[in-house]
């Protein structure tokens, strides 16, 4: 069972931790100036342990689930033992002669998946947002006051929905008032994607700031260990950038000649 | 001039993007900050519970976004503890277990779960496995989504479990996401099955790039209010600060570093454009 505090840094390991925090950010930042054996090494060693981490905690979640703590089994209740048998299944994958097996959990997980979001989609992300839309506010008691008034508001989303959806509409050639709103609604479809990629630039910024932070705050035992490391990392980069470079380059392999079905070579 | 800004090398700009961003770590600007009025929202949402009131707090996210979503979860957590709610903290993304513990650790001391209001103000119970099915069942029927807490403890030993049996008991539920399953698989799940938003509201806080995708749901009611990305989160805590006194500030300092990331950004957006326009009607390559 893995330990509850499994996000726990112990003490001890607090300088390892750091260090290792700093040189895994440096070498996986390196890749914007060029990708390179130290770059790579911090991926696949990030996949690794995501994989890792993902299957012990899995592991753990289905055994403390069905087994530990609870007693369900124990107390009789042998429908938990289903899910248990039905996920083993998926190791049919590996059997030539039992493959079909396989097909089974596959099947039941994509039709629960299917029949619940069939559901949940229809009555949260279409009926309670055409619903919304349908109720905007254009009349009444505060609608036009202030500024901006709430009924501009809904106005605007009105307009832009009519028009966005328009833009999708292909029965008939964008032309005359049609294509008037097409063309309003390419400008809502625009607006919608730069509120988008804005985000994206503030999630990302965020991210990278966060790496910042950890490399010019992080402190053991009151020594601010990244500022020393920091260089030490960038030389390793370099070093390995330029022994990569001294490498010849590999010559790309020359296709196969594969027979035609007459025999013959393409 | 179009042909030089279109042939500059990309890393020199990640070079001046890293030298300006590092300068508010050094040189603190202390910029103005407005408080937005989706992270007052969120603030306000939970300043009008009830004292006693059963919030759910849902940590779904992982390392890759703890810059964004952990000062959110940080501070509501503690707004909730000083506004006496009890919370009941879980996580839908399997790597938000461990970061949950950690989190809590903070707000309620090193000893958690050895304090006093656990199990009667405040659970842990860590990683629910099944994703939207999880979602689903522990919204019909919490006991059965999750056997025991993150420490092993049976839920049924736990009181504030009793009084929170399925989702018509909880007053709000707080989630905090960067993917799925989120917002929209609560809205679905959770709130669509037991009674729409005035049942079960929603506040969020989320990763930047999520929002534009929540706002139908914020403008038809489903949620109430969000914190958006490390902003978000800045904001909210500084509407603790005001009230609370908030200690625990983490994403507040960084807002300077992002607001002179975020005029870089604008400045290569405008230069690039301008030297698009002269390619274009200049006669340069473009035209």
């Amino acid at each position: 069972m893995i330990p509850p505090n499994v996000g726990q840094i112990p003490p001890e390991l607090g300088l390892f931790a750091t260090i290792f925090g700093v040189f895994a950010t440096i070498f996986i930042y390196s890749f914007l100036w060029k990708e390179n054996p130290l770059s790579r090494a911090v991926e696949h060693l990030f996949i690794g342990l995501a994989a890792v981490f993902t299957l012990g905690a899995m592991y753990d979640a289905a055994l403390t689930q069905a087994y530990w703590g609870t007693d369900r089994i124990i107390e009789g209740n042998f429908m938990w033992i289903i899910p248990i048998l039905i996920s083993l299944m998926y190791f049919f994958f590996f059997s030539k002669k039992y493959f079909f097996l396989y097909r089974y959990p596959v099947s039941i997980v994509a039709g629960i998946m299917a029949g619940m979001m069939i559901c949940g989609q229809i009555q949260s992300n279409f009926l309670v947002q055409i619903q919304s839309t349908v109720t905007l506010p254009l009349v009444g008691e505060g609608v036009w006051e202030g500024w901006p008034p709430p009924g501009l508001d809904s106005i605007i989303i009105i307009i832009g929905i009519i028009t966005a959806l328009s833009f999708f509409f292909f029965t008939w050639e964008h032309k005359g008032a049609l294509g008037i709103s097409t063309k309003i609604g390419r400008y809502f479809l625009m607006a919608t994607f730069g509120a988008a990629y804005g985000g994206t630039v503030m999630a990302r910024l965020s991210l990278f700031i966060g790496r910042l932070t950890f490399l010019y705050q992080t402190s053991y035992e009151d020594w601010f260990w990244a500022w020393y490391l920091i260089p030490i990392a960038v030389i390793c980069v370099i070093i390995v950038a330029l022994w990569e470079r001294s490498k010849p380059t590999p010559t790309p392999p020359t296709p196969e000649t594969k027979p035609t079905r007459k025999g013959k070579s393409e | 001039m179009a042909l030089s800004i279109s042939r500059i090398d990309r890393r020199y700009l990640y070079l001046l993007l890293f030298i300006l961003v590092s300068i508010p770590f050094l040189y603190p600007l202390k910029l103005p900050l407005t408080i937005g009025v989706h992270s007052r929202l969120v603030y306000e949402v939970t300043e009008g519970l009830p004292p006693g009131s059963i919030v759910i707090s849902s940590v779904d996210f992982g390392p890759s976004t703890l810059t964004e979503n952990r000062p959110h979860l940080k501070a509501h957590l503690f707004h909730c503890k000083e506004h006496e709610l009890k919370v009941v903290c879980l996580a839908f993304w399997i790597s938000g277990g461990p970061i949950g513990d950690d989190v809590l650790r903070e707000v309620y001391g090193s000893d958690f779960p050895n304090v006093p209001q656990y199990g009667t103000s405040i659970v842990y119970l860590g990683y629910v496995p099944g994703n939207e099915v999880g979602m689903q069942t522990f919204g019909d029927n919490t006991v059965l989504a999750k056997g025991t807490d993150h420490y092993g403890t049976p839920v049924g030993d736990l009181p504030l479990m009793q009084e929170c049996a399925s989702a018509e008991d909880f007053d709000l539920w707080a989630e905090w996401t960067s993917g799925t399953p989120g917002e929209q698989q609560v809205i679905q799940f959770v709130q669509g099955r037991h009674g729409g938003p005035s049942a079960v509201p929603i506040v969020v806080g989320s990763t930047a790039v999520s929002v534009p995708g929540m706002m139908p749901f914020y403008a038809a009611g489903q949620i109430l209010g969000i914190l958006n990305g490390l902003a978000g989160g800045g904001e909210y805590e500084q509407l603790l600060i005001d009230a609370y006194e908030y200690p625990l500030v983490e994403a507040l300092p960084l807002l300077d570093s992002q607001s002179v990331g975020h005029l870089l950004i604008i400045a290569f957006v405008i230069i690039g454009n301008i030297g698009y326009a002269i390619s274009k009607y200049g006669g340069g390559e473009g035209s």
